[in-house]
């Protein structure tokens, strides 16, 4: 094997709360793929950001080619020869595919532009890797499997010499991933370097040299792909033991209040079926992408369905938009608690108030401020929201008070299931403990309980249940006994068999 | 094989970005414009044609500056208020004595100080160009206000003729000087735009900054470029307000920041950002124009030539948007078959 064209050295990253990548190494050599594996927030993405200069590094040292590299910016990347095709589509849906390919490093002849010359040579780039797409396309008119190969286009015409594939095949189709992969094998047999990252342990067997593992921003180990096997990797993934202690509470599980038949929306939530019990937490693990928020959203009535059954207390319900879920007792805390969960600008006060103003208004509209007042406070107490007074803004509060804010404007209600989605993301310890036990006190009243989370040891510490999905399905239902941490990963890669075994 | 390649290149013409709204608004035009032939035989007197046109030729450079910004995906409200700016910087400098070129150079010199000072709030100070623009207008405004102490001027005399004529009351090859003015201006800014690699960044920027960033583009000078592409039509439109009257008025220009608006729109550049063509430009300016002028020749009250303009602008918008979603639906709808 060559000599090594990167090598990062003890690099760190910091963001407000938490610590992205702690010392961290990695070495890549000229004509070998990388397989960069760990979970949701191991911090894979993050040190590829660095590499690629769209992140700095609090410390640690990068060279390139051997030599050492100070400054680091999107644009010096590019002239280093490194290339990245991002997670999530980067590009410009307004300009053609040969605009696109060609943005930041247009092709001109005195100042102008020779759209001509780049058409052309963007139609060789394309042939060239078996693409059948026009270059003189708008970039917004193709599926989104097309704008991703040309993503991959744009990278490489750049004759990168370093190449780092951020889940390059989650939205490409069987027969791409074939060709992304002769692809990949070509330009490692002309001595470019790859990092790799996906989620699709089966991929890594078509291309993969080597694999390095990360764990909540540590290294953990690297090996020859050929002396390890997926099982080896799993373990190594999850790796923890799990020290923490989960407050459970006991409750003997009541009659089916709650069922989702054959739920379709879009291509993250197919086919999805499940019950849910009186007093019972059913938790949704499974990795980023695989669909839960997606499923969530479209029980809630935020996504529009294109079929499916909701049924609560043996009665079938129409969700067509929130409110007719907050109608049958549905109620959700999401994701993104700044984005969707909070009105940010607002008070305390008028955020625990909104979702419950039918209960606290005349008929002529007019808002009972004594009865909202009444209500808050005994929100804000109940919650142990701790808090100057309950008019200031939401904004101002930490991030477990807003989710409890959050997850407080629903319980005035009588609801039957709560939906949260990641609750304790970003949230400090103490306050995860207290999200915790609003789950339970919610579950010893009979309220049916679903959990998203992408921490595997929450999420075995609280649920009753646990349902993993994949690719936009439920793979498996565990039980809690039978539910380990390495079962749900094997279960959360289960994706479909998109990838022939003849390739290369 | 030929026919076919000529009619592919045709095609190509079509469905450029862009193409099918100018397409649209200029059927629009064309309608108007026979319809107030009819209701009118002198709307197509060689005199009111020329007229039409000098009246539009303003409307096309703020149009230009608009559009320019809109498709980095800003707004520019100073417009009105720099050309109010360059009207009392230019005339004032001529009332005290200047030869009317060197008044014409410390105008623009003024009128690049405010785009760059435009730039600079929205890309490196990250105002929302809403505000921030909000903000240069009234400064703007008020220096056009100072500058000869509260008043307009007196008349900027004898010595300013040429310069009257050259921006205003001249003709060459039959056509009013304006006009050529705005057709100049107007080549050297779409060649730019559509072009070289600043025109390509413009558009790259209001499609995804984001992208355009990771791909090298210097977000900040970008829209930098598009305010000054602003500043420069906005302190011409000014010089041609000098010309007209003879002396500067303080509230020249006065709401010209929303009929740059307006031509942008009804011409299909997209207030979101990442599309429009300043052909389409051209169009929205003229029929804002044509409606003007054909109503006004119609005997309609100024307050229905507002009304009739703020509903062209309106549908124009909404067409727009219904067109796409159809779109949509249709590719939506192939993508499962």
């Amino acid at each position: 094997m060559g000599n090594f064209i990167v090598e990062l050295e003890n690099v760190s990253k910091g963001f407000p709360g938490v610590k992205a990548l702690d010392h961290v190494s990695l070495q890549l050599r000229a004509g070998e793929v990388l397989a960069l594996l760990g979970e949701n927030g191991a911090g894979k993405s993050t040190l590829m950001k660095i590499l690629s200069g769209v992140y700095t590094m609090d410390e640690g040292t990068m060279k390139i080619f051997g030599e050492m590299v100070t400054e680091m910016n999107p644009v010096a990347a590019q002239e280093l020869g490194i290339a990245i095709i991002h997670q999530e589509l980067n590009m410009c849906d307004h300009l053609t595919v040969a605009q696109n390919i060609f943005l930041g490093r247009e092709v001109t002849k005195k100042g102008i532009l020779s759209d001509a010359e780049m058409n052309q040579k963007a139609s060789e780039i394309l042939s060239s890797l078996s693409m059948d797409i026009d270059p003189d396309t708008v970039l917004g008119d193709l599926s989104v499997s097309k704008q991703q190969m040309v993503e991959i286009a744009k990278a490489l015409s750049t004759n990168a010499r370093i190449l780092i594939m951020d889940e390059p095949t989650s939205a490409l189709t069987s027969q791409e991933i074939d060709e992304l992969f002769t692809i990949i094998n070509r330009l490692k047999n002309e001595g470019c370097g790859i990092v790799y990252i996906s989620h699709r342990l089966e991929e890594l067997q078509h291309i993969v040299d080597r694999v390095m593992i990360l764990r909540d921003g540590q290294y953990i180990t690297s090996m020859d792909f050929k002396d390890t096997s997926i099982q080896e990797v799993i373990a190594h993934m999850v790796g923890r033991e799990i020290t923490e202690k989960f407050p459970r509470v006991n409750r003997s599980v009541g009659r089916k209040i709650f069922e989702v038949q054959h739920l379709n929306a879009g291509k993250l939530v197919k086919d999805i079926s499940f019950s849910l019990y009186e007093g019972e937490i059913v938790g949704i693990a499974g990795l980023m992408g695989a669909g839960r928020t997606e499923t969530t959203r479209a029980i809630f009535g935020a996504d529009a369905k294109e079929s499916g059954t909701i049924i609560i207390d043996g009665e079938v319900v129409e969700i067509n938009q929130p409110i007719d879920a907050i109608n049958a007792g549905i109620v959700l805390a999401p994701e993104n608690r700044k984005k969707d969960g909070l009105c940010t600008k607002l008070s305390i006060k008028d955020n625990i108030a909104l979702p419950n103003l039918d209960m606290m208004v005349n008929p002529l509209g007019i808002v009972n401020t004594k009865k909202e007042e009444e209500m808050t406070v005994k929100a804000i107490k109940n919650l142990d929201i701790r808090l100057a007074n309950s008019d200031v803004d939401a904004e101002s509060l930490s991030g477990g008070n807003q989710q409890k804010v959050v997850v407080g404007k629903w319980l005035a209600r009588n609801s039957r299931v709560v939906i949260f989605d990641e609750p304790t993301r970003g949230i400090d310890v103490g306050s995860k403990v207290e999200i915790y036990n609003i789950m339970n006190a919610l579950k010893s009243q009979g309220i049916g309980v679903i959990f998203v989370s992408s921490e595997m040891p929450e999420i075995l510490g609280i649920s009753d249940r646990i349902l993993v999905m994949a690719d936009g399905r439920i793979t498996k239902e565990l039980d809690i006994e039978e539910a380990t941490q390495d079962s749900i990963l094997a279960y959360a890669t289960q994706f479909d068999k998109k990838i022939h075994h003849d390739i290369a | 094989m030929g026919n076919k390649d000529l009619g592919k290149k045709m095609l190509k013409v079509f469905s450029k970005r862009g193409m099918g709204q100018v397409i649209t608004a200029s059927v629009g035009l064309v309608v108007l414009v026979v319809v107030f032939g009819i209701l009118n035989p002198n709307f197509f007197s060689s005199r009111n044609v020329s007229n039409l046109l000098r009246q539009i030729a303003p409307i096309i450079l703020i149009g230009i500056g608009q559009s320019y910004v809109l498709i980095t995906g800003n707004i520019d409200l100073s417009i009105g208020s720099v050309v109010g700016m360059s009207c009392m910087i230019s005339a004032t400098l001529m009332t005290k004595g200047m030869s009317p070129w060197l008044a014409v150079g410390f105008t623009y010199v003024a009128a690049l100080a405010m785009g760059i000072l435009n730039g600079q709030l929205v890309s490196k100070a990250k105002l929302p160009p809403f505000i921030a623009t909000l903000g240069t207008m009234t400064i703007a405004r008020g220096i056009a206000q100072i500058v000869n102490n509260n008043y307009n001027t007196d008349s900027i005399g004898a010595g300013a003729e040429g310069f009257r004529e050259l921006f205003y009351y001249g003709k060459t090859a039959g056509l009013f000087n304006t006009i050529w003015i705005a057709l100049g201006l107007w080549l050297v800014f779409n060649f730019i735009l559509s072009k070289t690699r600043t025109g390509r960044h413009i558009y790259a920027v209001g499609s995804n900054a984001h992208a355009a960033h990771l791909s090298g583009v210097n977000i900040a000078q970008t829209v930098t470029k598009a305010y000054l592409v602003s500043a420069v039509c906005a302190a011409t439109v000014g010089l041609i307000m000098t010309a007209i009257s003879g002396m500067g008025t303080m509230d020249a220009g006065t709401t010209y920041e929303l009929y740059a608006v307006a031509a942008s729109v009804i011409g299909g550049v997209s207030t979101l950002g990442g599309q429009g063509i300043l052909l389409g430009t051209i169009v929205g300016a003229s029929i804002w124009g044509v409606l003007q002028n054909g109503l006004q020749f119609a005997g309609a009250p100024v307050a229905i030539r507002n009304i009739v303009i703020g509903v062209i602008v309106i549908i124009s918008v909404l067409l727009d948007i219904v067109l796409r979603a159809n779109n949509r639906k249709n590719k939506k709808g192939k993508a499962a078959a």
